[in-house]
Formats: C-alpha cells, sequence, structure tokens
C-alpha cells in the first residue's frame, strides 16, 4: 500500500506539470439535444402504421371532447350543444368562449392530419407502392373533410388550413376563407376518399372502425344536403344528396338493427347500422357512460333532457330506449320501471339513455369507461337523408322517400303503432317537417345534430317558441345561427357578428 | 476496570489490548515512506517513560474520556472521570495528539516533559470562524453574503429522522414545510420566498461538493454542518441552478486519534395530534333523520333510522372511523459509526438503520443508511479523498393527498375516514368489509376507509448510492488544484397494488385490480476541477477561484399498469395474469457545461470584496440562448476593525455587508424546444386510441410545438446585511434585507387555437421577492447553569409583477370527489399580477341570515337560516362579481427560538417554531359539513331559530322553501348547488407556535461508566409536543398540493403530521 502510494507520489512530485494537464480532460459535452425516447415530425410520417398513428392521434383529439365529457357537456361553463330544444338549460345566452374547445380540438385534429399530408407529398412514404400511398392519403383527407365539415357549420367563414399552408405558428394566419371555398375543400376530400377507401365489404371486417368508402359516401351525402339548406341554399345539391343515399341504400352495405333497443349495444358497435363512429376498446374504454345518468346511479347528473322534449317525443318504445326515464333496478331489462323521473330523479328531469349503452348493464359497472363506440354516422342518418333530399328533389314525398322514413318509424313504433308513419299523400313541406322532427328523435344527443338541423333548416326560433321556452326566445338573434370565434383567435382572423 | 490499570496489572490483558490498538491503527498506519514510523509499533514493546497529565476545556472543566496518543503510532490511552491519564511511551516519542469529540485536536511536542497538561478549545467555535461557502472554504469574518449556518453537533443533540427538519426555525429565510406527516414524508424547503411559477423552487443541495443531493436518503447523524447560502453573492457560483438558494452538507470525517466508536439508538412512538371534532353515531342517526325530513318536496320521507335503531346506538356506540385507521406508530433507530485518523489518513465509516411505523394503519418506512468518507494525504502536496454513501428507503403508506391526481379521494382513507358514518359498521355481520357507504346518507359512493387503507400494497423502494472522489495537488504554496469526479446512482421500483376490495382496484378498467410498477434510474455525473490560488502579501488577502465543470443528467423511467386480475393475490407480482397491460417509458438527458470563477479580495481584514460569474451552457435551452452568464459582486466592511468602533468598547463585531448578482433558474424540461409527436398525454397516460376498431387501442401520436427560444429564468438579488457581536461575543444578531427580482419567467404563451396549438411556453413573466431576516444568538448565563438561545425571524413579501398576456393564472387542484373548490374558472388559487403568490379567491360568508333580517333575504330569494354571502359590490346579486380573497397561503412572517440549558450533567434543548399570518383552506370541511351527509359536530350548530349565530345554514323543508313563494335566487346556482365551495367559512387561521422539539439528556458522570466509555448520554425527547393554534384541522402544518408553489395552502386528505416521543442513548468509546 505505502509502495503504492508512494510511487504515485513520486511520479506526481517529478512531472507536476502532468497534473495539470488533467483540467483539459474537461471537455464540452455536446449541448445539442438529440432525443432518443420520442418522435420528431422530421423523422415521422415514414411508414404505413406511423401514418395511421398520427390519424389515430388527430381522432384521439376529438374524442376528448364530443365522447369522453359527452354530448352536450363542456368543462364548465359550455354546453356546446345546449342550445338546441333537447337539453334542458339552454337560454341562447352564447357566452364569447362558447364551443371554443371544439374549435380548438378540430384544429389539433386537423395540424396533425395536415402534417401528415405534408410529409407524404414531399416524399416520406416513398418506398411505399403509389395505392398504398393512396389509401393513406385517403382517410387523411376523409378526416380533414369531417373536421371542417363541424368547423364550418358551427363557426361559418374558417382559417383554411391545408398541407400547403405555411406553418401557421411562425406565418400567422389572419383572414377567414368563405363557407363556398371551405365546402369545396371538403366535396374535393371526400369525393376522393370515396373512390378510394376500401368499402366496408372489402374490408370484410378486418379492420371495422377505419374509415370506409361507404363512410365516405355517406358524409358527402351529408355534405350535399347541407349545402342544400343554410346558409349556401344551393338547391341543386338535394338530387346529389340523394343520389349518394340511394347508392348507399341500394349498395346493401347497411341496414337497420331491427330491435330499437339493441342499436346502441356494445355487440351492436360495428354492427349492420354502424358506418363511422369513435371508437373505443375495451383495453382503454373512453366512452363515458356516467354522462346523462343521473348522481343516483353514479352519472355526472349534467346532461338532463328537457321535459318537455320528453313529453312531446312520441310514446313509443324509443322514447324508453333513447332516453333514461326511470330509475333502473340493479339488471333492470326493460322499462318500464316504477318510478318515473319526475320523481326518481333529484333534479325531476330525464336523462339519456344512448349514452348508457347496454340497457341490461349491471350498475355496478357504473364507474365511466365503456367500450361502446359513438356513432358520428349510421344508416338511420342516411335513410332520412335520403327522405329529405328526395322529396325535395321531386317537390313531393316519392315512395323510396316514405319508405326510408317509415323504416325509421317502424322500427321506433315497434308493435305499438304511438307514432303515424309518413304517407304519399304528404305536401312536400308536411313530409319534410317529419323527417326533421323523426331526425330529433332518431338522432337526439348524437354530435349536435338537432343543433345543425335547426340551424341549416333556419328554425331555432321556430323550434324554441313551439317548445315553450320563453326565457331563450327573448334572446334569440339570427346571430345565434354562428357561434363564435375564440377570443384570442378572432383578435387576428376577426369575430363573427354579434359577439 | 481502568485501562491504565489493565496495563500496569495484568501483561497478558496488556498484549491483549495492544493487539487490539494496533488492529484498529493498521489502517491508520501512516501512508508515509518515513520507516521510522513502521518501527514504532515494535518500539512499543518498550516503554521507557511515564507521562502524566490532565486534559481540561478552556473553563477548567475535566474532560473525561479524552483520548491520548503518541503521535504516528497506537499507543495511546484515554483520561479518566478527573481527565487525567497516565501513559508510558517509547523514550524516541515526540509528540501527544490529544483529542476529544466535539473539541479542536491538540498536538503537544513532548521533549523533555513528564506532566503534560493540555487545554482544548471548543471545536464549535473553531468551526464557526470558517464556513463552507460554494467551491471552498472562506473565514466567517471575511464572508460578504448573507449565509445561514447549522452545525451536526446542534442537531446531535436534538434527534430527528430527516436532516431537512433540522433547518426548521434554526435558519433565518428559510421556511421548511413538512407537507405530510407520513413516516419518510415529504418536505418542501423555500428559501426566501419562491422565485418561480411553474419552475422548480426546490434549493440546490449539495453534498461534499456533489450537486443535487437529497435530504430524504442522508442520515442525519452523519453532517457535519450545513450552510444555506441565500444571497446571490453566494449563489451566483452556481449560476443557472442558484436562484433558489443553495444548500452546503458537509459530512463528517475522522478526526486525530484511535478509533472512536459511535452508537446512538433511540426508540420511540408517533401519535395523532388531534382528532377531528365528529358527531357520535347518536347524533348522526338524529342529524340525518333531521335533514331527511327537510326533503319533502314530493311529500314526506320516512326517517332514515327509526328510534329502535338509535336506542341501539345509544346502547353500543357506532364506529369511531379515526380509531380505525389511526394508531400509535413504533418507531427505532440504530446508528453505529467508527471514526479516527492518524496524521496521514482519516476515515469514517458510518452505518444507519431507522425503522418507522406510521399513525396510519400499513403504513411504514424503512431507511438503511451507508457512509464511508476517507482522505489520504498522498505526500505533502497531494491528497486524495473517497466517499461513499449508500442508502436504501422501503416505504408505503396508502395513497392520500393530491386528490384524483393519486387515487379518487373517495378512496383514499384520511379523506374518507372522518367522512364516514359512525352508524356503520367496518364489517358485516359475515365479517366481510362494507366496501361502499350505504347510499342516500352520509359519505355515498366512497369507500370503506379501513379498506382502504389495508388493502393496498403499496412498496416503494429507492436505492441511491453516491460516490465522490477528489484529487487534489497543491504543487506550489498557496496554489492547489482539485480535480474531482462524483456520481449520484438513484433507482426507483415502486409497487402499488390496488385489489378488488379497493377503489381504485375496484373501479380499474377491465376490472378488478389495478397494478402498477414504476421503475426509474437517475444518473448525475459531474467533473469538477477546479483551481484556487491564495495569497497574503502585508495586509492584503487574495484567493481566486477557477473551475471547469460539467454535469450529465440521464434518467429513465418505466410505467406499467396491469389491470383485470382475476387473482387478487398475485397482484402487481403476476403482470400475466392481468386483462390488460399498457406502460409508458421516457430517456432523458441533460448536461450542463460550466466555468466559472471568484476572486476574494480582503484587506487588512477590514475591507473584503468578492466578485464571481459563471458561464452555463446547458442542453435544454433554446438554440439561440445555450449560454447564460451569472456574475455577482459583493463587499464587506468589518467596522469593529477600525479603530474609532474599537475604542467605543461596544462591539465585537461589527460588519456591514452589501451584495448584488443575478443566478437562474434552468428548470426546463429537456426537449422542449424541440417538435415533437408525443405518444404520452398531458396526464402522463400513453395516448391511444382503436382506429383499426379491433380489440386493443393503438398508439397515437400527436403534434407538441416547439419553444425554440427558451432560456433560464433569472433572479437579480440585492441583499444587504449588517452583524453585530456584543458583550465580547456573547451577543452576536445578523439583520438582512433582500430584494429579488425574477424575471422571464416559463409561462405559457397563447397561440391561435387554429394553429393546432393553444399554447407554448415561453420566458414570459416576472416576480419579486423581498424580505428581512434577523437573527440573535447569546449567551444570557454562562455559571453553573449555561443558556444559549437564538432567536430567528424572516418576513418575506413576493408580488407577481408580470404574468405575460394574462393577469390572472388560475391553478386548479386535482380533487375530485365533489369537492368543488377547485375548477375551471373556479380556482380557489389564483396568481395575480399585482398580488402575492397564495392568494385564495372565494366568496366572502358572513353568517345566516336571521329572522329579523327576512325581507333583505328574501330580496336575495333567500330565506332566514341559509347562508349569508358578502354582497361586495352591493347589487343585490351574489355572482362571480362578488369574489374577493378570502386568504393567504403565505405566512406574514415565520420564526424560530432554540434554548440549551446545561446544568452538571443534565442538557435541556428546546425548539420553539411557528409561522404568523397565514391561512389554510381546510378542505374536507366541504364535505364534513355538507348537510344530508356531513358528520361534524359544526353541523349541529347548525341555525335553528332558537341558534342563529352561527354560519352553519339551517335545514330547512323543501315545502316551507316552495310555501314562502320566494323571487328567483339572485345568489348563483353554484353556491346553492354547492358545486362551487370557495366559501371563506372554510378558511382558516393557520398561524402556530410549536414546542417542534424539547429532548432532556443526562450525560452519565465517569464514575458511573467508567473510563473505557467516553461517553454515555441518555435523553428523551419529543416532537410537536404542543401546538397552540386557531387552526380545526389535524395539523397547521401541512400542504396537498406541492407540485406546485401557487396551489399552496390546501388541506385535503392529508396524511396528519404526528406528535411523537423518542428515548434514546448516544455511547462513545
Amino acid at each position: 500500500m505505502n509502495t503504492i502510494l508512494n510511487s504515485i507520489g513520486h511520479r506526481f512530485k517529478t512531472r507536476p506539470l502532468f497534473v495539470l494537464l488533467l483540467i483539459c480532460f474537461a471537455g464540452c459535452e455536446d449541448l445539442n439535444e438529440k432525443p432518443v425516447g420520442i418522435a420528431t415530425p422530421a423523422t415521422f410520417y415514414n411508414s404505413i402504421p406511423q401514418c395511421e398513428a398520427a390519424l389515430a392521434g388527430s381522432m384521439s383529439t376529438l374524442w376528448g371532447w364530443y365522447v369522453a365529457p359527452g354530448y352536450g357537456s363542456g368543462d364548465g361553463l359550455s354546453s356546446w350543444f345546449s342550445n338546441d330544444d333537447q337539453l334542458e338549460g339552454g337560454d341562447l345566452n352564447i357566452e364569447s368562449d362558447h364551443a371554443s374547445g371544439l374549435w380548438t380540438a378540430h384544429y389539433k385534429a386537423l395540424a396533425n392530419i395536415n402534417s401528415l399530408l405534408h410529409a407524404v407529398k414531399n416524399g416520406s412514404l416513398a418506398t411505399y407502392p403509389p395505392e398504398e400511398i393512396d389509401k393513406i392519403v385517403a382517410q387523411a383527407k376523409f378526416l380533414r373533410a369531417f373536421n371542417y365539415f363541424y368547423l364550418v357549420r358551427m363557426f361559418g367563414d374558417l382559417p383554411l388550413i391545408t398541407e400547403d399552408t405555411p406553418d401557421p405558428v411562425n406565418t400567422p394566419i389572419t383572414k377567414r376563407t368563405s363557407v363556398a371555398e371551405v365546402y369545396d375543400l371538403i366535396v374535393s376530400d371526400l369525393t376522393f376518399a370515396m373512390t378510394t377507401i376500401p368499402s366496408k365489404t372489402d374490408l370484410g371486417g378486418a379492420t371495422p372502425g377505419r374509415p370506409t368508402s361507404g363512410a365516405a359516401k355517406g358524409l358527402l351525402a351529408k355534405v350535399y344536403l347541407t349545402m342544400a339548406t343554410a346558409p349556401l341554399n344551393i338547391t341543386g345539391n338535394y338530387a346529389k344528396a340523394a343520389s349518394l343515399a340511394k347508392e348507399i341504400i341500394d349498395g346493401g352495405e347497411y341496414a337497420l338493427i331491427p330491435n330499437i333497443w339493441e342499436v346502441f349495444l356494445k355487440s351492436n358497435k360495428y354492427g349492420s347500422e354502424a358506418m363511422w363512429s369513435f371508437n373505443s376498446s375495451e383495453d382503454d374504454p373512453q366512452t363515458d357512460e356516467n354522462i346523462g345518468k343521473p348522481d343516483e346511479i353514479d352519472g355526472y347528473g349534467g346532461e338532463q333532457v328537457a321535459m318537455y322534449f320528453d313529453t312531446t317525443f312520441a310514446h313509443q318504445p324509443r322514447r324508453d330506449a333513447y332516453l333514461l326515464r326511470y330509475a333502473l333496478e340493479d339488471n333492470a331489462p326493460n322499462p318500464p320501471d316504477t318510478i318515473l323521473y319526475t320523481t326518481a330523479f333529484d333534479t325531476g328531469l330525464p336523462f339519456i339513455r344512448k349514452l348508457y349503452n347496454e340497457p341490461y348493464i349491471t350498475l355496478d359497472e357504473g364507474f365511466g369507461g365503456s367500450s361502446a363506440n359513438w356513432f358520428i354516422l349510421r344508416y338511420a342518418d342516411i335513410l332520412l337523408i335520403y327522405a329529405e333530399a328526395a322529396n325535395r328533389v321531386n317537390g313531393a314525398p316519392t315512395q323510396d322517400a316514405v319508405d326510408a322514413i317509415n323504416q325509421i318509424i317502424n322500427r321506433a313504433n315497434g308493435t305499438t303503432g304511438k307514432e303515424a308513419v309518413a304517407t304519399i299523400g304528404m305536401t312536400m313541406q308536411v313530409f319534410e317537417d317529419k323527417v326533421i322532427q323523426e331526425r330529433s328523435w332518431e338522432l337526439c344527443f348524437e354530435l349536435g345534430d338537432r343543433w345543425f338541423d335547426l340551424i341549416r333548416k333556419r328554425i331555432l326560433d321556430k323550434a324554441i317558441a313551439a317548445n315553450g321556452l320563453p326565457t331563450a326566445l327573448v334572446n334569440f338573434t339570427p346571430d345565434d345561427y354562428l357561434f363564435p370565434i375564440p377570443t384570442f383567435d378572432a383578435k387576428t382572423i376577426g369575430q363573427n357578428p354579434g359577439y | 476496570m481502568r485501562m491504565n490499570e489493565l496495563f500496569r496489572k495484568n501483561s497478558r490483558a496488556t498484549i491483549c489490548m495492544l493487539l487490539m490498538v494496533m488492529y484498529f491503527a493498521m489502517p491508520v498506519v501512516p501512508a508515509s515512506g518515513n520507516t521510522r514510523h513502521r518501527l514504532n509499533v515494535f518500539y512499543a514493546m518498550a516503554f521507557e517513560k511515564v507521562i502524566t497529565g490532565r486534559v481540561t476545556g478552556e473553563d477548567g472543566t475535566a474532560l473525561p474520556g479524552a483520548t491520548v496518543i503518541v503521535k504516528g503510532t497506537g499507543i495511546g490511552t484515554t483520561t479518566d472521570s478527573d481527565g487525567r491519564f497516565t501513559l508510558s511511551v517509547p523514550d524516541n516519542a515526540e509528540t501527544l495528539v490529544i483529542s476529544f469529540v466535539g473539541y479542536t485536536v491538540e498536538e503537544i511536542v513532548i521533549g523533555t516533559q513528564t506532566v503534560v497538561n493540555v487545554t482544548l478549545r471548543d471545536d464549535q467555535k473553531t468551526l464557526s470562524e470558517v464556513l463552507v461557502v460554494g467551491y471552498g472554504t472562506q473565514r466567517k469574518s471575511d464572508f460578504v453574503g448573507a449565509i445561514s449556518s447549522v452545525k451536526g453537533s446542534e442537531l446531535a443533540l436534538l434527534p430527528m429522522q430527516r436532516a431537512d427538519q433540522a433547518l426548521q426555525g434554526r435558519a433565518a429565510g428559510v421556511m421548511v414545510v413538512n407537507t405530510d406527516g407520513s413516516p419518510g414524508g415529504n418536505t418542501t424547503i423555500r428559501i426566501r420566498g419562491s422565485n418561480s411559477i411553474n419552475g422548480n423552487n426546490s434549493a440546490l443541495i449539495v453534498i461534499d461538493g456533489l450537486q443535487g443531493g437529497d435530504f430524504k436518503s442522508l442520515n442525519p447523524n452523519d453532517i457535519e454542518s450545513i450552510e444555506v447560502l441565500k444571497d446571490a453573492s453566494a449563489t451566483a457560483i452556481y449560476g443557472s441552478q442558484g436562484a433558489n438558494g443553495v444548500i452546503l452538507v458537509t459530512t463528517k470525517k475522522g478526526r486525530t486519534g484511535p478509533p472512536v466508536f459511535n452508537y446512538n439508538f433511540s426508540i420511540g412512538a408517533q401519535q395523532l395530534r388531534k382528532k377531528l371534532d365528529l358527531m357520535n353515531a347518536v347524533q348522526f342517526a338524529n342529524t340525518t333523520n333531521d335533514f331527511r325530513a327537510t326533503q319533502d318536496a314530493n311529500g314526506p320521507l320516512p326517517p332514515r333510522f327509526t328510534p329502535q335503531d338509535i336506542a341501539g346506538f345509544a346502547a353500543n356506540g357506532g364506529t369511531d372511523w379515526q380509531n380505525e385507521i389511526y394508531r400509535n406508530g413504533a418507531m427505532q433507530n440504530h446508528q453505529l459509526s467508527i471514526s479516527g485518523a492518524s496524521d496521514k489518513v482519516s476515515y469514517l465509516v458510518s452505518g444507519g438503520y431507522l425503522d418507522q411505523k406510521g399513525i396510519v394503519i400499513n403504513s411504514a418506512y424503512k431507511r438503511y443508511s451507508l457512509r464511508a468518507n476517507v482522505n489520504v494525504d498522498i505526500n505533502k502536496w497531494s491528497t486524495f479523498g473517497l466517499s461513499l454513501a449508500a442508502t436504501k428507503e422501503i416505504g408505503n403508506a396508502p395513497p392520500f393527498g393530491e386528490g384524483a391526481g393519486i387515487v379518487d379521494p373517495l378512496g383514499q382513507t384520511t379523506g374518507t375516514a372522518p367522512r364516514w358514518a359512525p352508524t356503520v359498521p367496518v364489517r358485516d355481520a359475515l365479517g366481510a368489509y362494507i366496501l361502499q357507504h350505504p347510499s342516500g346518507y352520509g359519505a355515498a359512493n366512497s369507500w370503506n376507509p379501513v379498506a382502504s387503507a389495508l388493502e393496498p400494497v403499496v412498496e416503494n423502494n429507492t436505492a441511491r448510492n453516491m460516490i465522490n472522489t477528489f484529487l487534489e495537488f497543491r504543487p506550489l504554496k498557496g496554489l492547489s488544484l482539485r480535480i474531482s469526479g462524483g456520481a449520484i446512482i438513484q433507482n426507483t421500483n415502486n409497487y402499488r397494488y390496488f385489489n378488488s376490495l379497493t377503489y381504485a382496484g375496484a373501479s380499474a378498467a377491465p376490472s378488478p385490480g389495478d397494478a402498477q410498477v414504476e421503475s426509474g434510474t437517475y444518473a448525475r455525473y459531474q467533473n469538477t476541477n477546479q483551481l484556487t490560488y491564495n495569497k497574503e502579501v502585508g495586509r492584503h488577502h487574495i484567493t481566486v477561484t477557477a473551475v471547469a465543470e460539467q454535469t450529465i443528467q440521464n434518467t429513465k423511467n418505466y410505467l406499467f399498469r396491469g389491470t383485470g386480475y382475476a387473482d387478487d393475490i398475485t397482484g402487481v407480482n403476476d403482470f400475466g395474469s392481468a386483462a390488460l397491460v399498457t406502460g409508458s417509458s421516457s430517456v432523458i438527458k441533460r448536461v450542463l457545461n460550466s466555468y466559472l470563477g471568484r476572486v476574494n479580495y480582503v484587506f487588512a481584514s477590514k475591507y473584503a470584496l468578492t466578485a464571481s460569474y459563471r458561464a452555463d451552457g446547458s442542453s435544454v435551452f433554446g438554440a439561440n440562448n445555450k449560454w447564460g452568464y451569472f456574475p455577482s459582486v459583493g463587499a464587506a466592511w468589518s467596522a469593529s476593525e477600525e479603530r474609532v468602533i474599537k475604542d467605543l468598547n461596544l462591539f465585537s463585531t461589527l460588519k456591514l455587508r452589501g451584495t448584488w448578482g443575478i443566478t437562474g433558474n434552468q428548470s426546463i424540461n429537456p426537449y422542449q424546444t424541440i417538435a415533437q409527436l408525443t405518444s404520452i398525454d398531458g396526464d402522463g397516460n400513453a395516448n391511444k386510441y382503436p382506429y383499426d376498431g379491433l380489440g386493443s387501442s393503438q398508439p397515437a401520436y400527436i403534434l407538441a410545438v416547439p419553444a425554440n427560444n427558451l432560456k433560464w429564468e433569472s433572479t437579480t438579488q440585492y441583499n444587504v446585511g449588517l452583524d453585530a457581536g456584543f458583550f465580547n461575543g456573547r451577543v452576536n444578531a445578523t439583520v438582512e434585507f433582500y430584494k429579488k427580482t425574477t424575471k422571464d419567467l416559463l409561462l405559457g404563451r397563447t397561440l391561435p387555437s387554429l394553429t393546432g396549438y393553444t399554447s407554448r411556453i415561453d420566458n414570459l413573466g416576472s416576480m419579486q421577492n423581498k424580505g428581512i431576516e434577523i437573527s440573535i444568538a447569546g449567551n444570557p448565563l454562562i455559571g453553573e447553569v449555561k443558556w444559549s438561545t437564538g432567536l430567528t425571524f424572516s418576513a418575506n413579501r413576493s408580488k407577481v409583477l408580470n404574468l405575460g398576456e394574462l393577469s390572472t393564472i388560475e391553478f386548479r387542484t386535482t380533487t375530485g370527489g365533489g369537492y368543488n373548490f377547485s375548477n375551471s374558472g373556479r380556482a380557489l388559487m389564483n396568481l395575480k399580477v399585482g398580488h402575492p403568490l397564495g392568494e385564495m379567491t372565494g366568496y366572502g360568508v358572513v353568517g345566516t341570515w336571521g329572522t329579523s333580517e327576512a325581507e333583505v333575504a328574501r330580496t336575495f330569494g333567500q330565506l332566514p337560516g341559509d347562508q349569508k354571502f358578502e354582497d361586495v359590490n352591493k347589487d343585490g346579486k351574489i355572482d362571480a362579481k362578488d369574489l374577493k380573497v378570502i386568504g393567504q397561503a403565505l405566512p406574514k412572517f415565520i420564526f424560530g427560538w432554540t434554548n440549551q440549558i446545561l446544568y452538571k450533567n443534565f442538557s435541556l434543548n428546546l425548539l420553539i417554531q411557528g409561522t404568523y399570518g397565514n391561512n389554510l383552506f381546510n378542505g374536507g370541511r366541504v364535505r364534513l359539513e355538507a348537510p344530508g351527509e356531513g358528520t361534524s359536530t359544526a353541523l349541529l350548530n347548525r341555525w335553528t331559530p332558537q341558534n342563529q349565530d352561527t354560519d352553519v345554514p339551517a335545514f330547512t323543508k323543501q315545502s316551507v322553501r316552495t310555501a314562502a313563494a320566494l323571487p328567483s335566487p339572485t345568489v348563483t346556482a353554484r353556491l346553492l348547488s354547492r358545486t362551487d365551495n370557495r366559501l371563506s367559512r372554510y378558511v382558516e387561521n393557520a398561524s402556530y407556535i410549536r414546542l417542534k422539539n424539547i429532548t432532556l439528556g443526562y450525560n452519565l458522570p465517569a464514575s458511573v461508566i467508567g473510563s473505557r466509555i467516553s461517553k454515555l448520554r441518555v435523553y428523551v425527547s419529543a416532537a410537536n409536543l404542543l401546538t397552540i393554534t386557531k387552526y380545526n384541522g389535524y395539523d397547521p402544518e401541512t400542504s396537498s398540493f406541492n407540485n406546485n408553489d401557487a396551489r399552496a395552502g390546501i388541506d385535503f386528505s392529508n396524511y396528519p403530521t404526528a406528535k411523537t416521543y423518542m428515548f434514546g442513548i448516544d455511547l462513545t468509546f
């Protein structure tokens, strides 16, 4: 020991300069970061699975806003679609941050989609065959159209960002693009998607959650129907909507689930009626079934159905299947149970049963997460789109149109016959009113469908008046047909009138 | 039998003893090449000279058990009870080394003397003259900055389990909060307030020069001293890590002399400080019935509890849930160290074992620690040192606090225990838990507190290894080069399993069972190359320090979660049986390259000047801001050295100091300046979406915005200090004033959301802290009864100067469970420009409406007995316009008072400590006092026509309310429906004065313990024995949300701080 230490000491003693050189070990470690645990846009989008992960990301950003907090629910003050005539609580006092969460979520989804399209356009997938690339691009465009379709109906003229737009963080966008031009992009994206993505049949159930050509066609039909009404009023598009819807009906890929009680069963999330949805899975159940449920059965108690909606709803099985009107006993089979909502629930109002998903669900399961999907587009919608569009094209109901809506009504009635079916003898207006009413019942609480009907038909005031909501009617102005642009964005791109 | 007698009377024993001494001396054999030293061992056989003498302290008292050794040999003895020794030495022995714990080591040249009387000086006084500062030491008289110093010997007298608790009340300007009372629980330390909003506010901890240390795993017994650097002149040398102050810990080294063994043992128990005041079963049943009787909108309801039920409760009592989950927790602590040194080698090896059971059932903590410090003088001009420290901690406690962030509060035992109805038994007739509270009354939906405590399997393992080596060369007089390399390697393995009997396990998806494993490695490597030049020419003294340093930190974390277990037994140990396993991982690295220099110049011990400069290059800064520069200057004038002052004969010390400097905070997460696609969402969960719609979800990648210009937050600090000593040093006082302005605070900058992002982090805000610190220490009594005392007082005021584009930032706290004092747009804690940190916003409650006020109440749509809110703007409505500041989480000042009283062999140490002027939001009361469910006795004090002077609203029948035909209420619906509970009613004064620690010790006299034992001290000690406070919760020293200082001041379902009683012995031989 001593010897070793001595020799070290000796060596240093004789060569002190050598010691000073040790300080030179303090070389600089590189200060540039080279992360190994995270992906960067420069290296991503190089494979189909990566692109699909980005598309999944785009859906994921929306999912929370539409499904986890649920329809009509917001964090705090804003219930996005609570001003329609189905939910309790809307008063048409639309505040400046109303729906800003949806704006943000859709633009976040769009940023992810456009980033992908930009990379692919620049050859990130160059090693793949062109038809593979087309398929992923078509899915991306389908999703882009979907996002813009929801945005343009809520907010009107939009900042239109595509894969060719320079990075909006560093190159701020100051102008909005007109509704008509936004629809041009939507139609073009959906047309490409419709002809490029495989159909449900082609996929053969392998990837049931992805967009299909049928979904693209259905969405495009809905887009055309909307374009035919306010604000664009391009009535020529009724024919396009009718024709696309007819193709779907005749195509036979889709059909109504016969039993009204089974439409929202988890086991039917990719059933015959499903066209496209927010997906949920067993390992990451995200659909929140506590929404639309009262406190009494572990719900959040927030989204209550307006009482008039229940009382005016045709007294058919569909009402009990879609609305939560009774205090359910454990493992309750079907209503009617004994105690109606007026006394069963503290709020004295019905709740939403569609979100409850399983008529046979055990109440112990009610911790929130559910693996049920939440439909974005289902076949019932296509039938009603067709009925509305064909009626308009013809100037009066056609037999096909009557048959389409009656499919819905008959299923809703079961054996009760409580709601009158449509007849060929109706006038165009009477028939159309019936279709709009039918949409309200059949598609209630589904992604704001009722709100979009009210604004495209410009019947918000009429609906409110008919439903005896005087406090809301006082606040009505035509400005209510558009939501406000979120305050911060409005500073650079301008605000909608009335806000 | 005394050792010297042994030597004389029993030759066999003498030989045995010698062999033992030689054995222990072996590692101490000098590393020098001098052959004479080695030969000494053999010479030792021949004693030719007997030396006698006495060892005393400065005051003349005998020092029994002091060590007397012949330098360079193992020959030695210890003094007897009168401080006397007799030692036979070889005739060529040159020097005696005399040492005693807590005193300086003296070396006496023997020469021809045969009687050697030695006076040893108190070590503490000597040490106090030299301060450990960043990258070196400095004489206290030359130091220009603000520093607080705590000696290990002071800590030794007040036993505690954690070294950071030792700073509480002792160091002015240092606020230590035991945020929870769990064993091994958490502490926050803030030096001179909080500088940062989103960054880190924790001081840099440097242990023996190695940065990035941790108090949690430091054995308090190993600490020689702790210095807290507070002002910029002291901390700017740490540059971008210095803004929050720096705590330097120096660990013990061996002292010259034969081996000293020290064994410390303590045993104790902990106890809940107080119970919450809750109703008994009869009171609760009656109250529940009373409330139910008011729910008569649709006709009367039958009572929940029948008279027979209530009679049963009266006869049998109910469940006291607090008794069910709280217990007296035992703890024990063992500590053994061996240390010593020759003139060439010093060593210290220390091992510790702490075993602590918490006051909540199923909570415990164990810590094993080992430290070895070895220093070797290779030759006259080079030294080598090695320090190793290893700790392993094993802790478990059922989840508490932070609400939904950990486990939903409905499943947290500390929160639910007081809420559960005393009418509900723990188990049903068959012995199974009643898992969920019966519905319709009480804490409906919440989980059985006993099951919530006992059923979770929680095991947190942390192993930390610290190694630090240095080589120091002194090639020229005054010049030294020190090259050190160190590493901190920390491994964390946390296992948790929530079985089907727990809230989390039952609600897992898929159900049941929720297993989590967190595994992480953190490694920090540091290389410091330091050149120091020290020169005295005449009255000039200059010290120049230059350092090149590099730090690399690598962090790897893995998290796995399994849910859906068929078998609850195997749980976390068998991920294979989970129906669903998810996981995430992260790998990050950060690099800091630094160059720094400092010049200290002192003239005539009167004028001192210090200037330092540091350049930090950090990998986490944006490409345009990779390097940050941190200057400081400071000056001091020792006026007491001036003749004019000296002649006053008033001051023993009088020193005026002033400093300025800039420090930084680099707490930016790595990779924030790079554009990313992330699969991890804001909550740290894997972002997934079943895009294909198949069975399982796929990864979902989302763009994250790059913040490419990020840089450090910088703090400019001014400090002025005055040190004054009076009465020959018997009283010393220090006063410091400081002002810190922090700018470039990291805050979100709003982006138009059409970009796809809502905000990005940027350097935007600024904030100010200013304050005063006073410490006074003195020795009022120095006779037979010695009393030394110290007082610290600190007051800090913070002010938010700028929040970028915002005027307010709300800080939400993840409570969940229906507490509703923190939602978007309705946050209790808010940060406002022009206001201090820690402000609580809410509605003022001014009691309840009285019968005489019925008409006024009516205009608000309310009835007598309803809550009366403060209509701040007098507009006849209670809405958001009436929000006001209802509390302040941070104290106006904090103080500490230490006392030591010595009488003969007794010592009494007291630490009194407290805060003044701070509030706590007693979050638990929201549910404990909720009508229809609460268990608090406050509900017994609810409004009735006979009891109108109360702030607890009445139970009013729905039918009565309907019959009153009131106009629609002008009180916002959220207040009426209790979905906004930010009420001044729940804000309580949390000022306290606490007898933090009291210890009575007794040193057994040498006549009892004999001379082989140099010290045997027995003591009894109590922590938190007495607390004076108006706060109604478990304990005023608590904080449930600690990941951001802006969230402080909320008491929510936290683990209460306990009282501790201890008995211990301290043995040295």
